[in-house]
């Protein structure tokens, strides 16, 4: 098989979520595709290019459907924000190892997302019942109000038991949750460090600042998990680009324990 | 007992040169003949008629033959075509023309083993693997060394010591080749009655190896990088070098017989029609290669020198070998002479 013959996937709907942000409901013209929480797709339009873009929503036993929240900031995830209902796009994949969904089995999981970083958890969330964690935190940092993500499933989140925790950069009139960086609502948090799983997604820097604060509580590096962004090309290990030391984040990650970056160079974590 | 018999049960053989220059000339029915042509570091692996018109002499080649003839510089991976009933994706044609690599050091063989591991991995690129299945490679033990030469301390050379891989080994004996075969399909290819090599015959191959191994002038130690490189990422001797040297012109990463990076871009025709997605060798050395939306990780020089000399002489873990095969040519390429292997000495102090 040709690791880069694409398939053709139909947008059955598209939601705006915020400015520049737009999720795709996704529908693959052959069959399901499979996949995992944390694992991407190359996606893209002949003629423009291919990007790695995180599932923030899989299919599931309810619905074949599966979606990608996607911002526009550059050639060609503008491309795919002038796209339509009934529109098809071109996807490879799923590609890379994603959240270690399976370690979570009686711990405290604390999921921490910065901005647009909270569409690769959502998958994690999504499957929230079937984890048997002992509990689940989600603490979610956004520049300001407009800018959270899903905000219409928060409820719907917190009544399955999940505790969410907001802070944004500028409040602005109303908002009733904290204000500040994401560290200062991780910092408060009771946690029994042996006891805890955190999977971090967001700009580098906000995932480095996020780990000290769990490692100053004595989270191990091994339990600290992050989905790192790397210039990808071709998703499978072959054209290079992603490389970060002996990974390669495409097909070795994007999630990677702390443990396992630590000691490379070109890298803020 | 015959030579033939011998010669079944050993697969190894001692014939003349014109005779072996003659199987080789038959082979052209079936296959694209490619040898080293020209002198000295000078050489080009070509499409050649005969290997008189080979010099296998050489000493070395500005691009790698495996990565040359393997992996092309261009290459279409993905054909689309646009219609009214939409946009349809299609597989490029598979690589059907069988060729001999012939003369390949042993340095660059073990280049192809890498290459292996890249392109025959996880994912298998299809292209690759038709075109090594389709390539029957005729390795050759080297007869000199050049200043910049140090496969010696890697453990890829200059004798090629692999027993697979590859399908036969050469070694100049004077007026006769050694000729030793590696592959089922060489056994098949191989008609040639020649001589067995007797007890003197390898004694005077491991001479001739011992005299190369002394004739070598670089030396540094190879192994033990690891903790120096990851403990002082920030070496003055990375920056100096970057900056004072390092033009970010990529020569070193095009010519090296083990990079494989590329970038996918496609190409749309006139009609807006046919669509090719492509590949081009790209490099590390490049400032737009490890930069994404909002950051580059590399946008250093020095971090982009770093990336060269740690993934060659260290990320061994990335496919259990070493980046790096010791041919020199990163060295030789390099407009202002920069060396990896000074630099990784330099850290080492
Ligand atoms: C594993 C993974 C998961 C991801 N998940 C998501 C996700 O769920 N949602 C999401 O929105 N994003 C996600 N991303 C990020 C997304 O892939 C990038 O935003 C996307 O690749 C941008 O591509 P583009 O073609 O739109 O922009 P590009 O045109 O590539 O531009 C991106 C930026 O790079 C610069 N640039 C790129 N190439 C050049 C060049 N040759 N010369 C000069 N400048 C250049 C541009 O200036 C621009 O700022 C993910 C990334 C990874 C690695
Ligand atoms: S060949 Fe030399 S100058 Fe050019 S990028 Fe490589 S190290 Fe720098
Ligand atoms: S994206 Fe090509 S190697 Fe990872």
């Amino acid at each position: 098989m040709n690791p880069y013959l694409p398939f053709k996937a139909g947008i059955t709907g598209i939601r705006r979520e915020t400015g520049d942000v737009r999720t795709f409901r996704l529908e693959l013209k052959n069959g399901l595709p499979s996949g995992a929480p944390g694992q991407f797709n190359m996606v893209g339009y002949p003629g423009v290019g291919e990007v790695p873009i995180s599932f923030s929503l899989l299919p599931s036993k309810d619905s074949p459907l599966f979606e990608h929240t996607v911002r526009a900031v550059g050639r060609v995830t503008d491309f795919l924000a002038g796209f339509g209902e009934g529109d098809e796009i071109f996807l490879r994949g799923p590609f890379g190892r994603g959240w270690p969904v399976n370690e979570v089995k009686g711990k405290h999981l604390v999921l921490i997302s910065g901005g647009l970083g909270l569409a690769p958890v959502r998958p994690v969330i999504q499957m929230a019942d079937q984890l048997n964690a002992k509990r689940i935190t989600l603490l979610h940092g956004a520049r300001d109000p407009e800018s959270i993500l899903f905000e219409t499933e928060l409820k719907e989140w917190r009544k399955k038991g999940i505790d969410v925790k907001l802070t944004v950069d500028e409040p602005g009139e109303g908002w009733r949750f904290h204000a500040g960086i994401i560290t200062e609502i991780i910092r408060p948090l009771k946690i029994e460090a042996a006891e805890t799983l955190a999977f971090i997604c967001g700009p580098e820097i906000m995932m480095r600042f996020s780990a000290r604060e769990l490692f100053l509580k004595n989270v191990p590096r091994s339990n600290v998990h992050v989905s790192i962004e790397r210039r990808m090309r071709c998703g499978t290990g072959l054209c290079g680009h992603c490389q970060h030391g002996i990974w390669f984040v495409c097909k070795d990650g994007p999630v990677f324990s702390y443990q396992e970056l630590s000691g490379y160079p070109d890298a803020l974590l | 007992m015959t030579g033939e018999n011998v010669f079944q049960k050993n697969y190894e053989v001692l014939i003349c040169k014109e005779l072996f220059a003659g199987w080789v000339e038959g082979l052209r029915d079936d296959f694209k003949l490619i040898g080293p042509v020209g002198d000295g570091v000078n050489a080009e692996f070509r499409e050649i008629a005969s290997l008189k018109e080979a010099n296998l002499d050489y000493q070395s080649t500005m691009l790698p033959p495996g990565k040359a003839y393997l992996f092309k510089p261009l290459e279409e991976i993905v054909l689309f075509n646009a219609g009214p009933g939409g946009v349809a994706a299609e597989e490029p044609p598979i690589p059907v023309q069988k060729q001999v690599l012939i003369g390949v050091h042993a340095c660059d063989t073990h280049a192809v083993f890498y290459l292996d591991k890249v392109f025959l991995g996880a994912f298998t690129d299809p292209f690759y693997k038709a075109r090594r299945e389709n390539t029957f490679i005729i390795s050759l033990n080297c007869k000199t060394v050049t200043d910049l030469c140090f496969c010696h301390l890697i453990g890829t050379g200059p004798y090629l010591k692999a027993q697979s891989g590859y399908d036969m080994l050469l070694t100049d004996m004077g007026g006769e080749f050694l000729v030793e075969l590696k592959s089922e399909r060489s056994k098949n290819l191989f008609n040639v009655k020649g001589r067995p090599p007797e007890a003197g015959d390898w004694q005077k191959k491991d001479e001739m190896e011992t005299r190369l191994l002394k004739s070598f002038k670089k030396d540094f130690k190879a192994d033990g990088l690891r903790q120096v490189f990851l403990s002082r990422p920030g070496h003055p001797v990375l920056k100096e070098t970057a900056e004072e040297r390092c033009l970010s012109c990529a020569n070193c990463v095009m010519v090296c017989p083990t990079c494989f990076c590329h970038d996918v871009y496609d190409e749309t025709d006139l009609s807006l029609t046919r669509i090719k997605r492509m590949r081009r060798w790209d490099a590390c050395q490049d400032y737009f290669f490890a930069q994404v939306h909002g950051g580059n990780f590399r946008s250093e020089r020095q971090a982009r020198l770093r990336q060269f000399v740690f993934h060659k002489l260290d990320y061994e873990g990335q496919f259990g070998l070493k980046g790096t095969v010791g041919c020199g040519r990163c060295i030789r390429w390099c407009p202002t002479g920069i060396d990896l292997t000074e630099i990784a000495e330099e850290m080492m102090k």
